[in-house]
């Protein structure tokens, strides 16, 4: 992605686009409110002192971007923009629908200036419809996108998956969009505008839910540590928890389970239809799970990896960031932090490229770190002024 | 509409299956790639009744060859719609492309500007390379599992394949940086993407709050570290749940209001964030009270109009009438073939949903004819002798295949 440029007004919703994009090699520009983006305020911080330059989620989504400051509510600020976006070729926003409009900031506008500007827009429920202006959240896009109706136990209430995940779908979603708004320039020579959901991009990402709907009007239920389908099932073991398929090489199981002497009634032929098993799920899971006790977690892992079962363990965070495959594949990477004289280990690529770039260059930008670079070098700017639009609240 | 799609003139051979490649290639082959699914004689999920559906959504705008890649002649066919390709995609469990001589290395020398992805559960490489994984394995490593409960329970997890859309959405970003990398290089390259290190991207900062802090993230359940309410909330009427977060003063402000700013809601204890962060437990019993006596859909609606982030927890058949999906036109199709279409909307260069997912073999004829070059005649003959399957049939309507 080297050569793009990238302006970013995104909030939450949108910072691991720009990371991404900003992780392949394109030029980033963050811009942050005078004061600094509210992302800046989220914890946890480095060793849990509160700081807009030490909050660990603002460094991990914004490695690699160049950081500057602009109020885009006054005048002046939305000149410098304007002149900001005459160099650009994508602008990611987040902002309500209408807001950039009302600025004089919308699409149409800033296609005057730059016909090639590709513009992508993450919004709660997208750019029109009976919802368009409605509050969102990670939370509520999980719900009304219904991710929240398959997790969770059903003797307590629906469960949002770990982590930002309708914010992270969104971004991935708008990400693939600017690759092919940037790809089709190359053809057309025009920009164009990409309308982003978060409530859609949670709907798009829900597995065979909404297929089983369609094709069967069956409509998936949460069922605590078992997958919709059935086919999977967090069991307790000796030392923790495992993942285990429950349809899989079904014979091969119940081999197992009596060599040990503790198949029980599984041995019956009935249990070889998978729709007895599907019935009769409860005391298949029963007996399955007074073997898995007796056994720790990394013995039935292995044990079972090697015959070919999609078995896992249900992993801590230490767990993960010890396991040998991370390890022997390089996945963490060390980032400089040099006005603190260190380097962390940050989670590092999601995809291994031969010829490409991924890499962490940069750590995210101190607040306004990039302010004289990028107006005083780029928009040649003087220091003087920069100095009045600073004491006028511009940047 | 007429005029270019986005990505005109870019043809993917697809040797994916099941969930996150098929994914991967539908969102290539909604925007314009002509993407042609290779399948072996005997069919596989497009003939089983049980994975019918799933093929069908997931295959959309595909073409379907069948090819014996156990005969020499299948390769062969193989490696010449590869040199016809400009990427090659592919999620089998890592060895199985190298045993049919379909390695990275080899493709290479036939197409040296090839752009290969291996998509797989745990990556190409490591000591876990061999590992079975669908998504809800992947999910389990990564930690996602562990942390997505109550806290205090045991872990649940997800409910669904996530890490499946996770890996099929980072496949395309990658394929599509190869395709800007080999225009300025004029490089292919190979890429291999691990489904377990994708969803390692995506825990927000459990994984940079250890390495950094040393402190080990525990899951949170539905509650936030910066509003209060935030969670779901049992309404009237069974299993019906809403899903509310306040933020702000101003939102906590016009929440109270829209609950007609009982007694307590004027308590020190809730004054603040931070207050409510506290007392969360008590908070979230008082807001139940409020939600169990009214609908879901009546909190929503009283909540959203003061500008309050709250919405119903939908299930799929909520989620297939919601007026807003409906209104953006997100479902396509009709009754048994009703699907999603795409959250991608682009202004200039919209998906297109041309065609449903092709039979068994339903283009082989037509690709290896027009694509290839091959005669009828010694179409007919691989067709005796096992090495193809396919209908006789000339393409699809309104189908072109570009030519290379």
């Amino acid at each position: 992605m080297s050569g793009y440029r990238i302006l970013d007004v995104a909030d939450e919703k949108g910072m691991l686009c720009s990371k991404l994009l900003a992780d392949l090699g394109a030029d980033v520009i963050k811009i942050e409110k005078p004061g600094g983006d509210s992302s800046r305020n989220i914890a946890p911080f480095l060793n849990d002192v509160p700081h807009p330059n030490r909050s660990l989620c603002f460094w991990y989504y914004n490695t690699n971007k160049r950081g500057i400051t602009l109020n885009l509510e006054i005048g002046p600020g939305r000149e410098l923009f304007q002149r900001l976006v005459a160099k650009a070729d994508v602008l990611l926003e987040t902002y309500p629908p209408g807001y950039l409009e009302k600025l004089g900031l919308g699409y149409s506008t800033l296609c005057e200036t730059n016909p090639e500007l590709v513009m992508a827009s993450i919004t709660n429920f997208g750019q029109f419809g009976p919802y368009r202006d409605y509050k969102s959240s990670d939370i509520v896009a999980s719900a009304l996108g219904g991710a929240m109706s398959v997790c969770g136990d059903i003797a307590t209430s629906p469960l949002k998956p770990f982590g930002s995940q309708a914010y992270h779908t969104a971004s991935l979603f708008a990400a693939v969009g600017i690759l092919l708004a940037l790809w089709n320039r190359h053809f057309s020579g025009k920009g164009q505008h990409i309308d982003i959901s978060l409530q859609e991009c949670v709907a798009a990402t829900l597995d065979h839910v909404l297929v089983h709907y369609f094709h069967e009007q069956a409509i998936a239920q949460r069922q605590g540590g078992l997958h919709w389908s059935g086919a999977f099932r967090v069991f307790p073991a000796k030392d923790g928890y495992i993942l285990l398929s429950l349809f899989q090489q079904w014979e091969t199981l119940v081999e197992w389970l009596d060599s040990e002497g503790m198949a029980e009634d599984l041995k019956e032929a009935k249990w070889q239809d998978p729709e007895t098993r599907r019935q009769g799920l409860d005391h298949v899971v029963e007996v399955l799970e007074r073997w898995t006790k007796i056994h720790t977690v990394a013995e039935l892992v292995e044990q079972g990896q090697l015959m070919r079962f999609p078995w896992a363990e249900v992993a801590s965070i230490p767990r993960l960031v010890a396991s040998p495959q991370l390890r022997e594949r390089g996945f963490f990477v060390a980032v400089e932090h040099p006005e603190l004289e260190i380097r962390y280990r940050y989670p590092g690529a999601p995809y291994h490229f031969s010829s490409s770039q991924w890499r962490i260059s940069r750590r995210a930008p101190l607040l306004g770190e990039h302010n004289r670079e990028i107006y005083e070098q780029e928009l040649g700017l003087y220091s003087e002024e920069l100095a009045r639009l600073e004491q006028a609240g511009v940047i | 509409m007429d005029g270019r799609s986005a990505l005109e003139g870019i043809r993917i051979l697809d040797f994916t299956w099941v969930l996150a490649g098929p994914y991967a290639t539908r969102i290539l082959a909604d925007f314009g790639a002509e993407v042609i699914k290779v399948q072996p004689l005997t069919g596989g999920e497009e003939i089983n009744g049980y994975t019918k559906g799933y093929y069908d959504t997931w295959n959309r705008n595909k073409l379907g060859v069948a090819l014996d890649l156990n005969k020499p002649q299948g390769i062969e066919i193989a490696k010449r719609l590869i040199q016809a390709s400009d990427v090659v995609v592919e999620n089998f469990s890592p060895r199985v492309m190298a045993n049919w001589g379909l390695d990275y290395d080899s493709l290479k020398l036939i197409k040296p500007d090839i752009i290969m992805v291996s998509l797989s559960a745990l990556g190409q490489t490591g000591p876990w390379r061999d590992y079975v994984g669908f998504g809800p394995t992947i999910q389990a490593f990564s930690g996602i599992t562990q942390l997505t409960t109550i806290p205090g329970h045991p872990p649940l997890g997800l409910g669904y394949s996530y890490a499946d859309h996770v890996g099929g959405l980072f496949a395309v970003i990658a394929i599509l940086e190869a395709l800007e990398h080999r225009r300025c290089s004029g490089e292919g390259q190979y890429i291999d993407i691990s489904q377990l290190e994708a969803m390692c991207s995506l825990l927000d900062t459990a994984l940079l709050d250890y390495l950094v802090n040393s402190r080990v993230a525990s899951p949170v359940g539905n509650h936030s570290s910066q509003a209060a309410p935030h969670g779901v909330y049992r309404c009237r009427g069974g299993d019906r749940w809403c899903a509310i977060a306040v933020f702000t003063d101003e939102e906590w402000q016009a929440f109270c209001e829209v609950l007609g700013n009982p007694s307590w809601t004027r308590e020190e204890r809730f004054a603040t964030v931070a207050e409510r962060l506290r007392n969360v437990a008590e908070l979230d019993q008082l807001v139940a009270e409020w939600t169990k006596q009214r609908t879901a859909e009546e909190v929503m609606t009283l909540l959203q109009r003061v500008g309050v982030a709250v919405g119903v927890v939908q299930d799929a058949r909520d989620v297939a009438k919601d007026p807003q999906l409906r209104e953006r036109g997100f479902f396509i199709g009709e009754g048994e073939t009703r699907m999603d279409g795409t959250p991608i909307k682009l202004s200039a260069t919209s998906a297109r949903f041309d065609r449903p997912a092709p039979a068994l073999g339903q283009d082989t004829d037509y690709v290896l004819r027009q694509l290839l070059g091959i005669s009828e005649e010694e179409i007919a003959r691989y067709r005796e002798e096992g090495i193809i399957k396919g209908s006789a049939q000339l393409g699809g309507p309104g189908w072109h295949l570009g030519q290379k």
